[in-house]
């Protein structure tokens, strides 16, 4: 398979590095907006998950227009949140951290003190194992973890968008989101896959339940609520309406398209906008490519110490 | 181990096998299984004490229930499991759970995700005691270091942050939060598995970045919970897998590791940190669970992978296996003839099942000089005159002799010139010569038959000389031979044109066939004069019976009778380069059929014709990817075959390997099984190599390679080595569990049942063991199609609950999304018990793929097991086809990358069977298959709907006056429903004018996709001239749509008034009467609906729910629901049983299997 292949299979990978998008995941947001206008009167803001980066493409294009400052005057912020690294964007700060530790929670929160955020978006998703169960539970953890800082930093009446996968358990997040916000839809952009079980929550008006003290040494916990709203028998009970985004006039993520898309264009292949910073595989495949994993006919000669490898005590 | 909720128990001695297995979790798949003795007893003549029951704590998800096993310390062991108490639900989820040591009560350790850990009392389901790591995150992996105490227990989590952090979940910490004590920086990525062996201190660690890392941490936990060296250094960091490393497992002198990749490694953990050993045999996904025994001096130990493709395998390993590497096991046989050793063959030795000490091995050099390798030394044996000098071919045979129990060897030579010499290895100075080529040997092939032994000579111009040799002892105590020449074969005229396979098929009405294999890929089928004359009779030909005395070097010459000279025979049927350029390399012959390779990659499976004698290709079987020269297939034959059964399986396939090189290995291939027996790294493709396979008992595939590589004689095994070929180095593991799909299945399809009376099983009370494996009853064959590209057969006995694969179908490129199947069967009442089934499956996949078969299904009584046989029919793809379009109309290529998604037979007439298919390409698309003239043609296409369509479904309308109306439904991502009228296409009428309609009717059904649809007609319709139709759909968006659409027959209303239509236009009038939604109906997308039937639907969804709704008029009731374990039901095949089985749906019992389909596209 040429390297082609990947665009006639995916449109939106295609158009996201033919319109400079770090990835396919831009349109998602952009669609969202579409439906739900996500972006208006919003200053400051939160991508959690963010990297390699397009959402946070989304919102500093969105947010800053060309300046550095909106309309309003007012000083945008961006903060953008993952455990890889990620090539700088203008005006967007950056944190390397797990969103589900306390400690990066709190330095997301300490950007905020003072001035809540308008906006929190969450992309997050698990390296897929591929054990579903696993891979779902992890990923409602995710979530669990974006709502949780989305407590300490989101000013009431504020919007949360997260991804959601729908499995087994969805209707307990349902249940928790319901909990601090006045409106929760399930979404799926058009960009989004029929095929995948991914969809976004969009939280809207945030209102926390009275009394409610954000705290950050006991984040939320999806055991923490009746476990009678993930009734087993019985259709489920929690509705959540589901709403499909973008025109449908916009490109279908399903349909394979021919690489000429219309007669007047000549095709030409498009090198990947932002490829990844130091992903974990890097050594592997260095060691790979030049034939240094060890294999069973021939010893490898791997010292005992990696440099860059040690060990601490704490 | 588990897979989904079921929990099963192997024993291992003698001979591993299933004992047991129980549910145990519901709708939660299992993640580990933790066990302590609970209860022993005194040995038989023993003082010791031996368990015979243990407690197991099986978890998963935030599940963890207790199991007992019971054990029967007789001299058979059976097992058995009980479950007592109902599962303990935790609030989070579990990673490692471990039995508080030398408790009494039962006390378990248990390590959650967030972090945290807990004591719990499992019979209660109480915790006793929790807390939590003050570095708050999310765990991947997690391990409890757990001896006698709560207090001195230790945690290892592994981060998503690449980090190990160790903690005490039971020191004096404040709080309920404890400190982090240790941390382990250096993986760069998610931490998947932990493992610690007490006796060396060592700590070892699975990564996403693909590595394994062994630490020197020192003591953990015990008196005092320790927390090991203050500052842990890292011992090895070890990099060997192609992909991420999900399981790993200490023992003292080695490290185990599996992952993604399907290996499971096992390192020289003291020395160098080498791979010793690569254990290999999963389907694609990868290994998920490793487990590996406590070693013991005797019999080493057993290691015990399991992959995602549900498969369960075992491997023993000793622990001493030092020189255990691949490389390590061949030997030089240390040639010390005379020139250059060419050509290699393998002498079997007299008796009967020689071992393999017991072989020679016979080497003609380039000075035509023929040695022999036995105990140890090279001697010369014969000695080529000039002409044998620089080229030479070599071939030996062993015959078995006419009355006597022992064989003869015989070798042939062959020269430049055309001189050849044949004589008995035993007496060498017997030689003959059979000078008769012209030009050039290009191949000689020896064929036993019976009594005689027959030799082909391939010299120039195509022509293939024949002799019929027979074989006898003289009264001297020496080998003779008798000669008599056959007339020549003639090749078709190509270039390369000389034999490289022939096999002999005895007939006695039609005279012998054979069947051959040229080196431009073409088979061939040659018949033997039908003129007897001197056909049987060796003795009427030309005396050759050389006696023992008479002197060295005896040469005559052996003249071919007169009237054969000129005598030739052409190949009555040929088909031409089938196995491409590089030619065939094998053909062999098993109960009827033919079993050709070549280096084309593939095996074809043939026959010899009824009818005419002609040569019909049955199916092709690829090997493995990237081995595409085959060098031979093996047949199973096992040796209890008696006379007789081999009548009754006669035609239907038998199970064989596939022998080739593949890269720089000589490898021997399981087509069924999808793994290699054998790979030997001989270096890559030789001309001269020849393969000795162990006969006694083994399944083909086990065995040694002698081969030549740069001038030496190479051996894969000592050759004095007194055992048979040592099942240790080439132990491949058993099979506990075969696997199914290497990734997810994409599509599943019941063909229908088989029945195997009672008394088939009979004869089978006197096999030994304890566990009778039932067999009789119904058998449900099921086609599944792949991730993994393939097709499955499989045989489920619901029953018993055992799964057995029948055939594995490779053609395919892409992952199988859609299968459909015509039987008869279901046509019969569901009563009938009929032993055999047969069945037409069409299959669609990627790449724009249609392939179509037709499956006989059986009853092997000799095997007690099911069988099928597969026929390949045809195959298309649009890629193909539009490229044969460009040539002929200059037209620009079209997208081969479109994706079949789904199947419907719109009709199923004599000659062909109407499919129309869904494209991902945005078309929906009409193909005709016909099984007579093996072709699929491609009738129309439409890009109607402008976007992937997803689904389509078909729907016969029965009107007045025999009328039969047909319609087409198909829908896309946007939620609408095309209704398109075919009942033209279906009357044949139009298949010549292949003009696809305009839909008759959109309907809006869904916001997003629409994913399974199901349709059907009242029938009794309150309409006259029409009738109403019910179209369910279930979409993306997680709501169940039923749409009424009333359908007027216009066709009869206009015939009634006698007009005359000639365009091709509908006759039919549709409009949507009603429509009623469920919106959510599921909280995923609904991947599957089916109809049980009218009115009655089964639905499934990523939310592991299967529904069952009965539709009304006015409203849609949910009737029951199913909470299966499996997340990612794609596929859904029901069928409703006569008997009735189910609780939940009491009233309508069924039976729902379903199977898993993968990923997620982000
Ligand atoms: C689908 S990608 C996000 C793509 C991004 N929205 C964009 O548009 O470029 C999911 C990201 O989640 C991140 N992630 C997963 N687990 C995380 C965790 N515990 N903390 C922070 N980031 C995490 C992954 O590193 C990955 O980059």
């Amino acid at each position: 398979m040429g390297r082609s292949s990947k665009d006639k299979r995916d449109i939106y990978y295609r158009l996201a590095k033919e319109e400079g998008w770090r990835a396919r995941s831009a349109f998602k947001l952009l669609q969202l907006d579409e439906e739900f206008s996500l972006f208006t009167g919003v200053n400051r803001a939160v991508d959690l998950c963010a990297a390699p980066g397009s959402w946070s493409q989304v919102l500093s294009r969105k947010l800053r227009g060309h300046g550095e400052k909106c309309e309003g005057g007012e000083e945008v912020k961006i903060v953008a949140v993952d455990l890889q690294a990620m090539a700088p964007l203008p005006g967007v700060t950056q944190i390397q951290g797990d969103i589900t530790k306390v400690s990066t929670a709190e330095e997301i929160v300490r950007h905020f003190e003072g001035q809540p955020a308008d906006l929190v978006v969450c992309d997050g998703a698990p390296d897929v194992t591929g054990l579903h169960d696993v891979d779902e539970y992890i990923q409602a953890q995710l979530l669990l973890a974006a709502l949780n800082i989305t407590t300490h930093v989101l000013k009431p009446g504020g919007t949360f968008v997260a991804k959601i996968f729908r499995g087994k358990d969805v209707t307990l997040l349902y249940s928790q989101l319901k909990i601090f916000f006045g409106g929760v839809t399930c979404a799926k952009p058009r960009s989004s896959r029929n095929s995948s079980i991914e969809a976004f929550v969009v939280c809207q008006n945030y209102h926390p339940p009275e009394g409610y003290v954000p705290n950050m040494s006991n984040p939320l916990l999806d055991h923490s609520y009746d476990v009678d709203f993930n009734q087993l028998e019985g259709p489920n009970r929690i509705i959540v309406p589901f709403l499909a985004c973008g025109d449908l006039s916009a490109f279908d993520s399903d349909r394979t398209y021919p690489l000429q898309l219309d007669a007047g264009k000549e095709y030409q292949y498009t090198p990947p906008t932002q490829p990844p910073i130091s992903p974990p595989y890097q050594q592997a495949c260095h060691l790979r490519k030049n034939n240094l994993l060890s294999k069973e006919d021939s010893p490898s000669s791997l010292g005992p110490r990696q440099s860059g490898d040690q060990a601490q005590a704490d | 181990p588990g897979e989904g909720p079921v929990l099963t128990v192997y024993s291992l001695q003698p001979v591993p096998k299933a004992c047991t297995s129980v549910p145990v979790l519901q709708q939660h798949r299992i993640h580990g299984t933790r066990s302590r003795v609970s209860t022993t007893i005194s040995r038989p003549n023993s003082s010791t004490l031996q368990p015979n029951s243990y407690d197991l704590a099986v978890f998963g998800g935030k599940t963890v229930r207790l199991v007992r096993l019971h054990l029967d310390v007789s001299a058979v062991k059976l097992a058995h499991l009980e479950i007592s108490r109902p599962p303990v639900e935790l609030q989070d989820w579990i990673l490692d759970i471990r039995w508080l040591r030398e408790d009494k009560q039962s006390l378990l350790c248990v390590a959650v995700a967030h972090n945290g850990a807990l004591l719990l009392d499992i019979s209660s389901g109480n915790a006793l005691a929790h807390c939590s790591c003050l570095e708050g995150c999310l765990l991947y992996s997690a391990l409890l270091v757990v001896h006698k105490s709560w207090a001195d227990t230790v945690l290892i989590g592994g981060t998503v942050f690449n980090q190990l952090v160790l903690w005490k979940p039971g020191g004096e910490a404040s709080h309920n939060r404890a400190p982090v004590e240790r941390r382990l920086l250096g993986h760069t990525g998610v931490i998947f598995s932990i493992s610690y062996l007490q006796e060396k201190g060592w700590l070892a660690s699975a990564s996403d970045d693909r590595s394994v890392r062994v630490w020197a941490i020192g003591a953990l936990g015990g008196c005092g919970g320790n927390c090991g060296d203050l500052k842990p250094t890292c011992l090895r960091v070890l990099f060997g897998h192609q992909a991420r490393v999900f399981s790993v497992c200490l023992s003292p002198r080695r490290v185990f590791s599996a992952g993604e990749d399907g290996a499971c490694l096992i390192w020289d953990g003291a020395g160098g940190g080498t791979v010793l050993r690569a254990l290999k045999g999963h389907r694609a996904g990868g290994i998920r669970a490793l487990a590996v025994s406590p070693g013991r001096d005797d019999t080493g130990r057993w290691v015990a992978t399991g992959g995602a493709d549900g498969g369960v395998r075992l491997w023993k390993v000793e622990d001493d296996e030092e020189e255990d590497t691949v490389t390590k096991t061949i030997t030089d046989l240390e040639f010390s003839g005379r020139g250059v050793p060419k050509v290699v063959c393998v002498v079997e030795g007299e008796a009967h099942n020689t071992k393999w000490s017991q072989c020679r091995i016979l080497v003609c050099t380039d000075q035509g000089f023929v040695y022999q390798y036995g105990n140890g030394h090279w001697e010369l044996l014969w000695r080529g005159s000039p002409e044998f000098q620089s080229y030479c071919v070599m071939e030996t045979v062993a015959v078995r002799l006419k009355d006597s129990i022992s064989k003869a060897n015989l070798c042939a030579v062959g020269s430049l010139s055309g001189v050849l010499k044949v004589f008995p290895i035993s007496h060498p100075q017997n030689e003959i010569a059979l000078q008769s080529c012209s030009g050039k040997i290009h191949s000689l092939i020896w064929q036993q038959c019976d009594q005689y032994v027959y030799l082909l000579a391939s010299a120039a111009e195509g022509q293939v000389y024949r002799w019929c040799i027979d074989v006898r002892f003289n009264e001297m105590g020496t080998v003779s031979l008798r000669v008599k020449c056959c007339p020549a074969f003639v090749l078709p005229t190509c270039s390369k044109r000389w034999l490289t396979a022939a096999v002999r098929l005895p007939s006695k009405s039609k005279g012998a066939l054979w069947v051959c294999g040229d080196r431009r890929g073409s088979l061939l089928l040659f018949q033997e004069d039908l003129d007897r004359r001197g056909e049987e009779e060796a003795t009427d030909c030309m005396q050759a019976n050389i006696k023992g005395h008479e002197t060295d070097g005896a040469l005559q010459e052996k003249e071919i009778p007169e009237e054969h000279k000129d005598l030739t025979l052409s190949p009555l049927s040929c088909l031409f380069g089938v196995h491409g350029k590089q030619g065939v390399t094998s053909v062999c012959e098993y109960q009827g059929l033919l079993y050709s390779t070549g280096r084309d990659g593939c095996v074809r499976i043939f026959r010899v014709g009824e009818g005419p004698l002609q040569l019909e290709v049955l199916r092709v079987q690829r090997a493995c990817k990237g081995m595409e020269w085959l060098e031979r297939s093996l047949i199973e034959s096992p040796g209890d075959d008696k006379k007789g059964s081999t009548i009754e399986n006669k035609g239907t396939e038998a199970r064989f390997v596939i022998f080739g090189f593949h890269a720089s290995q000589f490898v021997v291939w399981d087509p069924v099984k999808l793994e290699r027996l054998l790979a030997v790294p001989c270096g890559g493709g030789h001309r001269s190599w020849s393969f000795w396979p162990v006969h006694t008992g083994v399944w083909p595939g086990y065995g040694a390679l002698v081969f030549i590589k740069q001038g030496s004689v190479l051996a894969s095994e000592r050759p004095l080595e007194s055992t048979s070929v040592s099942a240790r180095t080439w132990n491949e593991g058993w099979s506990l569990r075969e696997g199914i799909h290497g990734r997810g299945i994409g599509c599943v399809c019941r063909l229908g049942r088989i029945w195997v009376p009672n008394d088939s099983t009979a004869n089978r009370a006197e096999t030994p063991g304890p566990v009778r494996v039932q067999i009789e009853g119904q058998w449900e064959i099921i086609v599944t199609g792949g991730e993994d590209t393939s097709l499955t057969v499989l045989a489920v006995h619901p029953n018993s609950g055992s799964v057995t694969v029948l055939s594995i179908i490779t053609d395919h490129i892409s992952s199988v999304r859609t299968v459909v199947a015509l039987t008869h069967q279901d046509r019969l009442k569901l009563t009938s018990q009929s032993q055999s089934l047969s069945a037409l499956v069409i299959s669609a996949s990627g790449r724009a793929q249609l392939q179509c078969y037709r499956l006989q299904i059986g009853w092997n009584k000799r095997r007690l097991a099911p069988f099928c046989q597969v026929v390949q029919v045809a195959g298309h793809r649009l890629d193909e086809h539009w490229e044969r379009k460009r040539n002929r109309h200059k037209m620009v290529k079209m997208d081969p990358e479109t994706r079949y998604m789904s199947m419907a037979v719109v009709d199923d007439n004599s000659d062909a069977v109407l499919v129309a298919l869904a494209c991902s390409d945005g078309a929906v698309r009409l193909f005709s298959v016909s099984e007579v003239k093996r072709q699929i043609h491609l009738l129309w296409e439409t890009f109607y709907h402008q976007r992937c369509v997803l689904s389509v479904a078909t729907c016969s309308l029965k009107a007045g006056k025999g009328h039969r109306y047909v319609l087409l439904f198909s829908a896309a991502t946007d939620g609408k429903i095309a209704v398109w009228d075919l009942t033209q296409a279906a009357s044949g009428s139009s298949c010549d004018a292949p003009t696809p309609p305009n839909p008759c009717l959109s309907i809006a059904a869904h916001q997003s996709g629409v994913n399974s649809l199901a349709v059907w007609p009242h029938t009794q319709g309150p309409l006259d001239g029409g009738c109403l139709v019910t179209v369910s759909s279930g979409g993306d968006d997680g709501q169940l749509m039923v749409s009424t659409i009333r359908v007027d027959f216009l066709e009869d209303r206009l015939r009634t008034v006698g007009v005359t239509q000639d365009q091709p236009q509908s006759h039919l009038g549709l409009h949507l009467l009603s429509q009623l939604s469920f919106p959510s109906a599921h909280a995923a997308p609904v991947t599957a609906l089916k109809l049980l039937r009218p009115g009655l639907i089964v639905t499934a969804s990523c939310d592991q729910r299967v529904c069952l709704w009965e539709l009304c008029s006015t409203s849609i009731n949910h009737r029951g629901v199913l909470c299966s374990h499996v997340a990612d039901a794609a596929g859904l095949a029901v069928w409703e049983e006569p008997v009735v089985e189910d609780g939940r749906t009491a009233d309508l019992g069924q039976t729902l299997y379903e199977y898993n389909l993968y990923d997620y596209y982000y």
